[in-house]
């Protein structure tokens, strides 16, 4: 009953363009993909390879990039797509299926109540406005009486964080929450939009910026990612704008390989992330 | 490289190139600098190796805040479809019932008159593109479950975790089990299945075998204990939650799920509000102590995915 080679019908295709073919090999992926919600490259590579080992054993793995590019084509028309970005703290690839249709809380429109949205919104400003990133649970939780809807008591407030860090739009570390990887990548439109003035942006890449290193005396900021590719064998590390020597510690570029071969598992490298899923 | 592959992207640049002009002409918002290096976070796949990165390049997506009508291919109610599926697809990653009155009041809004035409529209994209099955499970509170087409394999998962169980009926079950004293009599838990047209003699056309499902295969998977009554004759038997439940899930969360099926809060169980608080309490203690103990060099991988139902 599955057709394994089918385009998406043309009323949703928008004007004459050919899209790419879709089969049980990128349907399979992509539901494991969501159900995932954000995977590091090395776990994407191998979710490819097993799926096409599932249904098309003696068909070539495509390039992961081409791969992508295919399921994207043919997703485009409904305005998801697989996006790929990296993380803030340390560089790392990851993927993540995001959608485009709504962009702006609404999105979390379908798991939260109003109050509960609101009190993302305020956990988010907070977060923004922040000189670390990250916003403390005190902090957030006494703008409680403050949230749209339903009132909702500070230990509900406690629960619902907890909701977000499960649905992966926050991440908490040691007390404070910060936004979780898949929520810069799905909501950064939508955070550049509403706050055009308090968002902070890369100096390097012009990317949305929540964690960071700072310039001390001009200012600019840079993803932590950045800076080690930027500042990469410099023995003296100086800010690109106001060329004044960089006071931080430089980050170590992600090496995949390195870490493979250590034999430690991303899981077990930060034991603090207790509530990170 | 696939032959044709070049001039396709070639192709979807200039088609997003004119679609930008007409949208251009019609956004108000401003626009952001984009990325001309490839190293935050937010930067599309789709653009890393074209090589002319035009600086103005933006999906067309990204200036409609709800998919606008501006695609003149596009109806309102394909508009509405395309949401449909988006809210579907969050569903199906947090294994969550879906009722009518749901995508109704989030979705459908002013549409309700072509509630069946987008829908219709929205399980054919679901199957096209992600191979998911939209099925109505009770035809007469109108609730649907997402299904994979796709057949379950044992590899279906990374670094140990399994996939997840059947939507929504296991989750019931606990419920039943959490709301009789976290102890349900077999003839409790099927009082509820019946409702929900499903039978122990009878095939069912998503859970096949439900007694063996319940009774063997949740049980194996430890989602479930199947113990005899102390002392029954003829014997009876009665379910509790297996350890893979406690380990997966919480009172809170099954409280959680029992609250949205009645469209409430889990306060609104004043009683079983309150246990499934003290079992967050104790679970956080129990979390806290247990990394004291393994200290940095923690052999229990912290965030562990907590396997299927972590995600419920």
């Amino acid at each position: 009953m599955t057709s394994s080679h089918t385009s998406v019908p043309s009323y949703m295709q928008g004007s004459t363009r050919r899209v790419g073919i879709m089969t049980d090999v990128h349907r399979r992926f992509l539901q494991l993909l969501m159900t995932h919600g954000v995977l590091e490259e090395w776990d994407v590579k191998r979710l490819q390879k097993h799926c096409y080992k599932v249904h098309d054993c003696n068909a070539t793995v495509e390039k992961l990039e081409d791969f992508i590019n295919n399921i994207n084509s043919v997703l485009e028309s409904l305005y998801i797509e697989i996006k790929k970005g990296v993380t803030e703290d340390d560089g790392r690839p990851i993927y993540a299926l995001v959608n485009l249709a709504t962009t702006s809380v609404s999105k979390m429109a379908s798991d939260f109540a109003e109050n509960e949205l609101d009190l993302f919104r305020k956990a988010l400003e907070l977060i923004i406005d922040s000189e670390t990133g990250f916003a403390s649970s005190t902090n957030i939780l006494n703008l409680v009486d403050q949230l749209k809807g339903k009132k909702m008591r500070k230990k509900e407030a406690e629960q619902v964080l907890q909701k977000f860090v499960q649905h992966k739009w926050l991440v908490e570390k040691e007390g404070e929450f910060t936004l979780h990887c898949r929520a810069i990548l799905e909501m950064e439109q939508y955070i550049r939009e509403t706050h055009p003035d308090a968002v902070k942006v890369c100096d390097l890449c012009h990317g949305l910026l929540i964690q960071g290193q700072s310039c001390e005396t001009c200012g600019i900021k840079m993803h932590l990612p950045c800076v080690a590719k930027y500042f990469q064998s410099n023995s003296e590390p100086r800010c690109p704008h106001c060329n004044d020597y960089w006071p931080h510690e430089i980050p170590e570029v992600f090496d995949p390989e390195k870490e493979r071969e250590a034999g430690i598992s991303k899981s077990n490298k930060k034991p603090l992330r207790s509530r990170q899923h | 490289m696939p032959r044709g592959q070049k001039s396709k992207l070639r192709a979807r640049e200039k088609r997003r190139q004119a679609q930008i002009e007409t949208q251009r002409s019609k956004s108000q918002r401003s626009r952001r600098a984009p990325p001309t290096t490839n190293t935050s976070a937010g930067v599309s796949c789709t653009r890393s190796d074209e090589g002319a990165k035009n600086q103005d390049e933006e999906r067309p997506s990204t200036s409609q805040a709800s998919a606008s009508t501006d695609d003149p291919h596009r109806t309102p109610l394909d508009q509405k479809a395309i949401l449909l599926v988006e809210f579907l697809l969050r569903k199906y990653n947090m294994r969550d019932p879906i009722t009518k009155q749901d995508m109704m009041r989030q979705v459908i809004k002013k549409h309700k008159a072509h509630f069946h035409v987008i829908l219709k529209k929205a399980s054919e994209l679901m199957v096209l593109a992600f191979g998911i099955d939209v099925k109505e499970v009770d035809p007469i509170r109108h609730r649907y479950v997402l299904v994979s087409k796709l057949q379950r394999t044992s590899d279906d998962r990374l670094r140990g975790e399994k996939i997840m169980p059947k939507t929504g009926l296991l989750m019931t079950i606990l419920c039943v089990i959490f709301m009789k004293a976290n102890c349900a009599a077999e003839e409790d838990i099927w009082e509820v299945l019946n409702v929900m047209g499903i039978y122990a003699d009878k095939k069912h056309y998503i859970y096949g075998d439900a007694n063996k499902l319940i009774t063997e295969d949740f049980v194996q998977e430890r989602y479930l204990e199947y113990r005899q009554v102390p002392n029954s004759d003829p014997p009876r038997y009665a379910f509790l939650w297996g350890p893979r439940a406690h380990a997966e899930t919480s009172k809170m969360k099954v409280l959680e799920f029992l609250a949205k099926l009645h469209d409430t809060v889990p306060s609104a169980f004043p009683a079983w509000y309150e246990e499934a608080l003290r079992d967050e309490e104790e679970r956080a203690r129990a979390r806290f102590a247990s990394l004291l103990r393994i200290g940095t060099t923690a052999n229990v991988p912290s965030g562990v995915n907590l396997g299927s139902l972590s995600q419920l």
